[in-house]
């Protein structure tokens, strides 16, 4: 009988890690599993050793020790890179060809129909600026001929590292939108970004790296934790003693003149009416949320060089 | 591979280094070999006003290949890899899946293309420029035979190819242009310039030249009609060393082209790409 192992995993890292030279470990004993058809957010500061795993997941970069599979093969293998897109920290090209021209070169090097060239570049809005020499494009242009670029192979699995770098306001909303499309219809996409903000809105799962380890994994509500109430009230210790004494409240903590209460914040009516009912001023009563920055924050301090 | 190739030629043709080489080299080889000695005193160059006819045209263009040619198709391999590190374009090349090696292969193919118009287009030339002399001193035009000339356009690829393959070479390993320039022309001027200079008074050092590239590239040249006068005479390339059989030189500048080629594609395989 033949056993086959069939992962949803398209990216899946065990213990894998860098070292240059004895000092500095980029990434270290690093766990990540990317699931099929989901925007994987890869969150850390500069410096965490997202973008050397993504050199190590395209094959540009040996692993020290560990493994590492992408797609089912070994990174780096034709096997694997034929069926990735990637753009890997600032876009790169030949600066005295068009975009055009450029991706003409990547198309052939990669085995792709060229008709797939004028397709990207509508996609990603350059069609009008395709023949133009790469020298003559702004750093949000570049970044969106990186993406294209990206996007030639129609990958599997699509790996973008900052793609919203240089791009304004509104060309960053609209790249967080095109992202999402580009999730549409069973495609992998990794996202690599400092930027908090940009990965809570796209990405179903994040993953957190601090000093080339993952610290924390999870959607972006499980990452925030559970929501609970602030109550600002006198006598405190009063308060404190009736909250925590009510059903459903899993604890109290006290700090600052405030109470911080975790429970299902739809006991917010009968916690207020428990207190008032008993004497206690209750002056504030609010509903308290963890952003992914303080989550982000607090896994990330002191951890942003690499070791 | 073909359409690997067609990309890499692509990015040659279109980069103007590539033809602003290709224009300096034709008219500085038309300027050292027809017109400067030409007009100083012809009757006082290595082998008269004769040379200049077209009959010497395969032996006196192809002794500026092995040194002047070399220079040149020195910088034209430098910048066909070097340049792939500036622009960090060489990640953006290694991630699209054909492999490290059908890449290295594509670009080597590619810069042995391109190395053809740049002995083409300087032997028509200089067929022009032999053809106006003739002309001028009322000479018979003898056309030199097609087989002499397609073996001299042949050993000028050769040379230029080893040149070429040396640029590449170092262009992988210094990761960039500029170094990779500066040491090539080291080892042209003063590594293969000095040591066959002194190889006259310390016979120890004449073993050595004879593996250099320039003894083998001109040992081709002097077997296809350059005079060893003007090999001798001809500036900071001048090399007045042994001459070895031609069939060893034609030897061991494929072997250099192999080994070359080999490192390069070695170190390129293995080093990661940061």
């Amino acid at each position: 009988m033949i056993v086959v192992t069939v992962t949803d995993h398209v990216i899946e890292t065990r213990d894998l890690t860098k070292r240059y030279g004895d000092a500095v470990v980029a990434v270290d004993g690093l766990e990540l599993r990317v699931q099929r058809g989901e925007v994987y957010g890869f969150l850390g500061p500069n410096g965490a050793g997202k973008t050397t795993t993504l050199r190590m997941l395209l094959g540009l970069v040996r692993p020290t020790s560990g493994h590492a599979s992408v797609l089912g093969a070994a990174p780096g293998s034709s096997h694997a890179l034929s069926r990735i897109g990637a753009m890997v920290e600032a876009p790169a090209f030949y600066p005295y060809l068009s975009g055009r021209d450029n991706l003409t070169v990547l198309a052939r090097h990669g085995g792709v129909g060229e008709e797939r060239i004028a397709i990207v570049l509508a996609a990603v809005g350059l069609s009008d600026r395709a023949t133009d020499r790469i020298a003559t494009y702004s750093m949000g242009m570049k970044q969106r001929l990186g993406v294209a670029a990206a996007l030639l192979k129609d990958p599997e699995l699509l790996i973008l590292d900052e793609p919203t770098n240089g791009l304004d306001p509104a060309g960053m909303a609209e790249m967080r939108e095109f992202i999402r499309s580009l999730a549409q219809g069973g495609r992998t996409v990794v996202l690599s970004s400092h930027l908090m903000g940009e990965i809570e809105q796209v990405s179903d799962r994040v993953g957190i790296i601090r000093a080339g380890s993952l610290v924390a994994e999870g959607t972006v509500e499980e990452l925030r934790g559970r929501a609970g109430l602030r109550v600002r009230a006198e006598p405190l210790p009063e308060a404190a003693r009736l909250v925590a004494a009510l059903p459903g409240v899993e604890a109290v903590t006290s700090a600052g003149g405030l109470l911080d209460v975790t429970v299902d914040t739809a006991r917010a009516p009968a916690i207020n009416r428990v207190l008032v009912e008993a004497g206690v001023a209750v002056s504030e009563l609010y509903l308290q949320k963890t952003s992914l920055e303080d989550v982000f924050l607090e896994l990330t301090a002191n951890g942003d060089q690499p070791r | 591979m073909t359409r690997n190739v067609t990309a890499e030629l692509l990015v040659l043709r279109k980069r103007a280094a590539t033809w602003i080489l290709l224009g300096i080299w034709t008219l500085l080889g038309i300027f050292f070999a027809y017109v400067v000695p030409y007009a100083l005193d012809p009757e006082d160059a290595t082998g008269g006003v004769a040379q200049f006819f077209p009959a010497a045209l395969a032996g006196n263009l192809i002794a500026g290949f092995p040194f002047f040619g070399g220079v040149f198709a020195l910088m034209l391999g430098v910048f066909a890899l070097g340049s792939e590190y500036g622009w960090d374009t060489l990640k953006t090349l290694f991630t699209q899946g054909p492999g490290r090696l059908s890449v290295f292969a594509a670009k080597l193919m590619a810069l042995g293309i391109v190395l053809v118009p740049f002995v083409g287009v300087l032997f028509v030339a200089g067929a022009v420029a032999s053809y106006v002399i003739a002309q001028i001193e009322d000479a018979p035009v003898d056309w030199p035979s097609a087989w002499l000339l397609l073996r001299a356009m042949a050993a000028g690829w050769l040379i230029l190819a080893v040149w070429a393959a040396l640029g590449v070479l170092l262009g992988v390993v210094t990761r960039g242009t500029s170094l990779a320039i500066g040491v090539g022309m080291l080892y042209a001027l003063v590594i293969e310039g000095l040591l066959s200079a002194f190889a006259d008074s310390v016979s120890v050092l004449e073993p050595l030249t004879q593996v250099f590239l320039r003894a083998n590239g001109y040992s081709i040249a002097a077997a296809l009609g350059a005079s060893v006068d003007s090999i001798e005479s001809s500036g900071p390339g001048s090399y007045s060393g042994p001459l070895v059989d031609s069939v060893q030189a034609l030897a061991v500048l494929a072997a250099f082209i192999v080994g070359l080629a080999g490192v390069s594609a070695l170190v390129l395989r293995r080093r990661d790409v940061a």
